[in-house]
This record gives structure tokens, sequence and C-alpha cells, in this order.
């Protein structure tokens, strides 16, 4: 092979290994110092640009809101495995089932009511324009996740029905 | 120096050698072939070809670092920039672990 393609290819590889190199180390230096994984709350702080102040009003909101949460999600997962014997061995929805998975609903519905409560709480802790987004933002995480499985499975089922 | 004298009779057995030695017979045009390429040697070197010139300029020490330093800055730069994207997403992503179960979303 003609020698000088040997270097130009021996100079990209080397120039493509030089930045990969210094790209990953920067990535993962940058993603180490940034993040807490102990701290719950940087991502408000730094998204929302919150003071300490604004800060230490959130934090006592998200340690009373927390034990709530586990509770909900404690009744939650009972529910599931209650649901989940009943639809033991069963092959159709029987009025049982029906009842268990109402129930699952209600408590879904609470728990959801509960986070949304606290968002908006957490919200008027904010200065008004801050907590407006971070409210849409949070809907848009929460709810919005639903709204597009459910967008998507309408569409699915429109466009079958059109065939 | 008297041994580097020749003594008559190696002079003869010389000359007999040489008449021996048949003389090959020169391949056709020989003369304007020597000539031909005795002017090619002394004509400038031809143009390189552009991978050449490129090869050449990596190699050139200057070039090389420069080029080093800025692929280092690039990389450590966009790096920066996806590692910060990445540090919010994961932030982000804590955050809502914490408010909103999996199994509410």
């Amino acid at each position: 092979m003609n020698r000088s393609l040997i270097i130009l290819l021996g100079a990209l590889a080397l120039g493509a290994a030089i930045f990969a190199g210094s790209y990953f180390a920067s990535q993962r230096a940058t993603v180490m110092c940034c993040t807490n994984p102990a701290d719950d709350l940087s991502w408000l702080r730094d998204e929302f640009h919150l003071g300490d102040a604004e800060m230490a009003r959130i934090h006592a909101l998200h340690e009373g809101y927390l034990p709530k949460c586990a509770e909900m999600c404690a009744k939650i997962a009972a529910k599931k495995i209650e649901l989940d014997n009943v639809l033991d061995n069963r092959t159709n929805v029987t009025a049982e089932v029906q009842a268990k998975l109402d129930e699952l609903a209600a408590l879904r519905a609470e728990c959801q009511a509960q986070m949304l409560q606290h968002f908006v709480e957490v919200s008027q802790t904010m200065p008004a324009e801050q907590g407006r987004r971070y409210l849409a933002e949070m809907q848009k995480l929460t709810l919005g996740a639903h709204e597009q499985m459910e967008q998507s499975m309408s569409s699915d089922t429109a466009h079958e029905h059109h065939h | 120096m008297k041994e580097n004298q020749l003594h008559p009779a190696d002079a003869k057995v010389s000359a007999l050698l040489r008449q021996s030695r048949a003389a090959p017979s020169l391949p056709p045009r020989f003369q304007q072939n020597v000539w031909r390429r005795i002017e090619d040697a002394e004509a400038p070197a031809s143009q390189p070809s552009w991978l050449d010139a490129l090869a050449a300029l990596i190699l050139r020490p200057r070039f090389a670092l420069a080029a080093a330093t800025a692929l280092v800055l690039a990389g450590v730069f966009m790096g920066a920039l996806d590692g910060r994207h990445q540090a919010r997403h994961e932030a982000q992503a804590n955050y809502l672990a914490s408010v909103a179960p999996h199994s509410l979303r």
C-alpha cells in the first residue's frame, strides 16, 4: 500500500482515538462532578435557579411527602399482589378480578392526586414563572407518559381499523 | 613498487584474457537511452501528489502538535457539554424517582 496513504490512515485513527479519549474522559468527569445521587432535590435547585430559602421550604415539603408516597406505594404493591392471586389460573375476567382492578385503579388515582397536590405545593414555593414551568414539566413527566401511551394506542387502533 | 610492476609474461596473459573476453553487443539505441536517463536524472523532481503533500504535512511536528491539541480541546468541550446534559438528565430522573413511583408514570 502507498506509504502516504498508510500515514494518512494512521493519523486519522490516532486523531479519532485522541478525540474519543478526551470526549469520554471529559463527559465522565462532568457527570461525576455535577451529579449528587444522595441529593434528590439537586435538579430543582439547578433547573429552576432556586435560592437557599426556597430550597429549605421545598426540602421540608419533600420530607413530608415521602412517607405518604411510600405508604401509597406499599398499598398499591399489596393490591397488585392481591390482583395477581385472583388472576392465577383464571381464563376470564370475573367479578372478583374486576373488583380488584377497580380497587387498584382507585389507589393509583388517589396516589396521583396526592402527587399532583405535592407538585402544586412545591410550585407555590417558587417564583411564579418558575412555579408554572415546574408544574407543567412535572405533569408532562408523570401524567404525560400515560397520555403518550394512550395516544399511541388509539392511533394504532385507528390505523388497524382503516385496514 | 617492484611487486606492482607487471612481468612481461603477466602482460601477455592479461592481453590474452582481454582478447578471450567476449564483448557483448550493445542493445539498440543504447547511447540515446543513456543520455535520456542522464537527462531524466538531472531534471527537477516531479510534483508530489496531494496525498504525499498531506502525509508530509501530517508528519510535521508543529502541525501534528496543533492538530492533537485542537482534537483534545474539541473532545473536552463536546464531552463537557454532553456530560452536563447527561448529569441534568440523571438529576431529573433522580428527583422523579423520589416523588413519582414508576407505577404512576
